[in-house]
């Protein structure tokens, strides 16, 4: 009997041991995955910014990514990231697509 | 390889005639601009253009009328001339960096060859507060709006008239550079300042009526019923840039510098009529 109880606790000790070990380690790895997803976010914001392309909640958005990342809500921080990725790269492309100076049509000269 | 030479001269040449085909003088910018204005608008007088949106706006303009006989902005006027006449420690007053008076409005923006920049209104007045040893005031409220306002009332009347002198080609890069500036689609919404004030002027946005570009700057600083205050050009142009999801540039850094330089010549040969109230 004694023996079952010790083999039982050893068992459920393993276990709950383990499945920490386990989220403890998922938690680092997304953890620092998000955090890398935010790096590549601020990169595609300064390179917006370089040619004068920045939008207006790029930086917000990344701030707010950081926050979620230091709260362990990863998934929402990740979106987060992503998004203000996003727009960090259509800044830049609006940008440069804007490079030269276009006139308007509908401004006639004589 | 001397046929590839002579293809390459032959495209770099006709690269250059068709950048200069497109090429405009300020001048033929200016035409163009406010020829826009005439056609769109055939019944508005040109001068009537200081007046913003209620050029356009009939039912607005009857609203800013009232509004006008007890002028919101009349305090900022008396604050102004007190921070005008008031000593620096030093003991000299603005008046020592501006002996012609405060009736300097028609005077901004121009070019400084020396300094080989864009000088506006708020700069110089910052320059003449740093130059006395004092603490330059903020670029978009705060005191700096009431001593504008006091510019802007006594300079009711002067001809905007910005010069882009032709000695020195760094006036035509920032007059083309403020240019380039109003017609780049930025932000989120993809929007540049012509959309809205050049080719849809006179459109509903919401439950407001776009104001025509032409006589923008006639009115600054603005008592804006929005802010509950009077605010400097770059203010709207900083709220113009969020409104459009960019991310704002800094006041009186060389983007928005520039970017008044352009646009106050876009008004030439229009009185000044600030300080204005507007909704």
């Amino acid at each position: 009997m004694h023996k079952k109880s010790v083999l039982f606790s050893s068992l459920l000790v393993w276990i709950l041991g383990s499945g920490l070990a386990t989220t403890s380690m998922a938690d680092e790895a997304s953890a620092e995955k998000v955090k890398q997803l935010i790096e590549a976010a601020d990169e595609a914001r300064k390179q917006a910014a370089s040619v004068n392309g920045e939008w207006r909640d790029t930086g917000k958005m990344i701030k707010k990514a950081k926050e979620l990342l230091k709260k362990g809500d990863f998934v929402a921080a990740a979106k987060l990231a992503n998004k203000a990725a996003k727009q960090g790269h259509l800044g830049y492309e609006q940008a440069m697509s804007q490079k030269d100076l276009k006139m308007p049509s509908y401004l006639h000269y004589e | 390889m001397k046929q590839l030479f002579r293809q390459l001269t032959a495209m770099v040449i006709s690269c250059c005639f068709i950048t200069a085909a497109q090429a405009t003088t300020p001048e033929e910018d200016l035409k163009a601009f406010q020829n826009f204005y005439k056609k769109r608008f055939p019944n508005v007088e040109t001068t009537d253009y200081i007046n913003g949106a209620y050029s356009i706006d009939p039912v607005g303009r009857e609203n800013w009328e009232a509004i006008e006989e007890f002028p919101p902005y009349e305090p900022f006027i008396d604050e102004g001339q007190a921070i005008w006449e008031k000593p620096f420690a030093n003991g000299k007053t603005f008046k020592d960096c501006f002996p012609d008076g405060p009736a300097l409005g028609g005077k901004y923006p121009r070019w400084e060859k020396e300094k080989s920049m864009v000088m506006t209104l708020p700069l110089a007045l910052n320059n003449c507060l740093e130059a006395n040893g004092e603490k330059p005031m903020k670029y978009k409220k705060g005191p700096i709006n009431d001593i504008l306002s006091y510019i802007a009332f006594e300079s009711r009347g002067q001809i905007t008239n910005v010069e882009i002198p032709t000695d020195d080609p760094g006036a035509l890069a920032a007059y083309e550079s403020g240019k380039k500036f109003y017609y780049t689609r930025r932000g989120q919404l993809n929007f540049a300042c012509a959309h809205c004030h050049l080719q849809n002027a006179g459109m509903i946005l919401r439950t407001e009526i776009l104001s025509p570009a032409l006589g923008h700057t006639t009115h600054f600083p603005v008592y804006r019923s929005k802010w509950g205050t009077v605010g400097t050009l770059h203010r709207r142009f900083t709220g113009c840039n969020k409104q459009v999801r960019a991310k704002p540039f800094k006041a009186h850094g060389e983007e928005y510098r520039n970017l008044e330089y352009f646009l106050t010549y876009m008004s030439n040969g229009l009185p000044l009529n600030g300080p204005g109230a507007r909704k």
